[in-house]
């Protein structure tokens, strides 16, 4: 029986030989080795979106004046102690581009049709296709929003070694960081990314995204950058929501010690408990 | 034994085609089409084929068929029981393995992804002959080691054969809150194929080992393919509607306001606010 089960597997040994391996293989070697986990350069949950200056005012964005005010006033309201315009702090998951800040680690897995890019934080998964597809004409959107790529050989090596990614579809509430530096609400931002491996340094991941909105007057770029992590290590993320803050329809509340509700602000008026007799 | 001689072939003609075409080529012609969207066949109860509740017939030690019992109670007067779902804590394993919303495989030679549109958890099962690390931290998902075969004999893989390990204790098979141990220490065996006469059915018999079950509980659940799904973006925290207050649970109505979850449910302590 052993031998019987041996020579058919010799045979089929030799069919696939026969086919050799171009059936459906996938040649990796045409594919940058971007294998492995890969976490921001530096930062935490309050870093700014442009890494290269302050956060909040500092930042810089190119607002449009209805949009500055806007900001201003969640400023404000931060530095009142609310949780301003951040919807994080709700647990609602950091959207694009924010989510490239990659503060917590992320993979990124190529197949030839897909690019995936798993992000811990808050477990989010960004699906970009590069099978040549275009923009639907009608799609849901998302906080990852629907991303079309391309793989191109910058440097004629015959090999590819950048990633151009187009964003649309990005559904809010969402901010660019901490500071709640805000979207145009009509949901029409346009993302658009490089992302290309360091020429010096294949461990280091440069992603050049710019953000057109209706927001802003004009197109913002920022540049964030990726170092790849020698010993992986994979976390589970949970969203914990702020144990004492709690929101009851659009107000939001604290939470005593002993988890009673408590006013956030001085003359707030309590919650309407109408449906409880 | 015709098995293990499959497979070293195979891994005689990967190394061979990779000598001859000086390549890292992955020859997905030998793992199975599992490309799609696969979403639930059956109830969302555990073991779809058992009626909910007390009906699924768990082997719950007395301890934790208590705890079970009392879970129920809670849910038949309003409230949650020990479902920790409700508030967006993860499902984890194995009761993401209902796949009540699509859920997609990526298979690569060192991993297979298990991608799934609700609450977004990833798996990664590895099936690069690692063994366990001495301390994975614990996760709702756990910590996954895979193992691909041939159990066909056809001269391609058609099974993955999963262990999982590592996971945080205290989840629940499904909502009515079925519980697992609180220690962690349950372990969660699969096997996965296609159906042998469909191949847009997938199977998955799915064996739990607990501390909290009297023997291990073996129930299959089975996915149906969608050859090209809508993907949806699912996010718990996005528009959930319980409101914890001082240990007491609430729902938030569409205008705002809170209400009781149960008959005779007291409102809020408001003495922190001033009288209106």
């Amino acid at each position: 029986m052993v031998d019987r089960s041996a020579i058919r597997m010799i045979a089929i040994t030799a069919a696939l030989l026969a086919a050799g391996v171009a059936a459906q293989a996938f040649d990796e070697t045409k594919y940058p080795n971007w294998k492995g986990q890969w976490v921001a350069l530096d930062g935490n949950e309050n870093s700014p979106w442009d890494p290269m200056r302050p956060a909040g005012a500092g930042q810089q964005a190119p607002l449009t004046a209805e949009y500055q005010a806007i900001f201003e006033s969640n400023l404000r309201d931060l530095a009142s102690g609310a949780q301003g315009a951040d919807p994080t702090r709700r647990c609602i998951p950091a959207a694009l581009p924010r989510v490239m800040m990659a503060i917590r680690p992320m993979e990124i897995v190529v197949t030839p049709r897909e690019t995936y890019f798993m992000l811990e934080q808050f477990s989010t998964l960004r699906r970009v296709y590069t099978d040549g597809r275009k923009f639907p004409d009608d799609f849901e959107t998302s906080f990852v929003g629907y991303s079309i790529g391309e793989w191109q050989d910058t440097d004629g090596d015959g090999h590819f070694d950048a990633l151009v990614i187009e964003t649309r579809g990005i559904k809010g509430p969402h901010t660019y960081d901490a500071s709640g530096i805000p979207f145009h609400k009509d949901g029409e931002a346009i993302v658009k990314e490089r992302l290309f491996a360091d020429k010096t340094n294949p461990n280091i991941l440069h992603n050049e995204v710019t953000t057109i909105d209706h927001a802003l007057t004009r197109p913002w770029t920022v540049t964030r950058s990726y170092r790849r992590a020698e010993q992986p290590q994979w976390s589970e993320f949970t969203c914990s929501e702020d144990p004492n803050y709690v929101q009851i329809g659009d107000q939001g509340y604290k939470l005593s010690p002993e988890g009673l509700l408590m006013p956030l602000r001085s003359g707030q008026q309590a919650p309407d408990l109408r449906y409880f007799k | 034994m015709p098995h293990r001689i499959a497979i070293g072939l195979f891994a005689l003609v990967a190394a061979f085609g990779m000598t001859i075409a000086g390549t890292h080529a992955f020859d997905d012609s030998l793992y199975p089409d599992w490309s799609g969207g696969w979403m639930r066949m059956g109830s969302g109860n555990f073991d779809p084929s058992k009626p909910r509740g007390m009906g699924q017939q768990a082997p719950l030690t007395q301890e934790y068929r208590a705890i079970f019992e009392a879970s129920l109670a809670d849910q038949d007067e309003g409230g949650q029981g020990s479902n920790p779902g409700y508030r967006c804590r993860p499902h984890g394993m194995p009761r993401i393995m209902i796949a009540i919303h699509h859920m997609l495989f990526v298979t690569l030679p060192e991993t297979t992804y298990v991608l799934r549109e609700v609450g977004t958890q990833l798996r990664r099962i590895y099936t690069d002959g690692r063994d366990w690390p001495a301390n994975p931290q614990p996760a709702t998902t756990g910590y996954s080691i895979g193992k691909w075969i041939d159990d066909e004999g056809e001269g391609r893989y058609d099974t993955l054969l999963v262990e999982t390990r590592g996971l945080k204790g205290g989840s629940s098979y499904d909502s009515s809150g079925l519980p697992m141990h609180k220690d962690g220490g349950a372990i969660i065996k699969e096997r996965i194929r296609l159906d042998k006469a469909n191949p847009n059915v997938l199977h998955d018999e799915i064996t739990t080992i607990d501390n909290a079950l009297t023997r291990p509980w073996t129930v299959t659940r089975s996915y149906t393919r969608n050859r090209n799904p809508s993907w949806v973006e699912y996010n718990c925290s996005e528009d959930n509607h319980h409101v914890v207050i001082a240990k007491e649970d609430y729902i938030l109505r569409e205008d705002g306001l809170l209400m009781p979850v149960r008959k005779g449910q007291k409102p809020p302590d408001l003495r922190h606010f001033q009288q209106r």
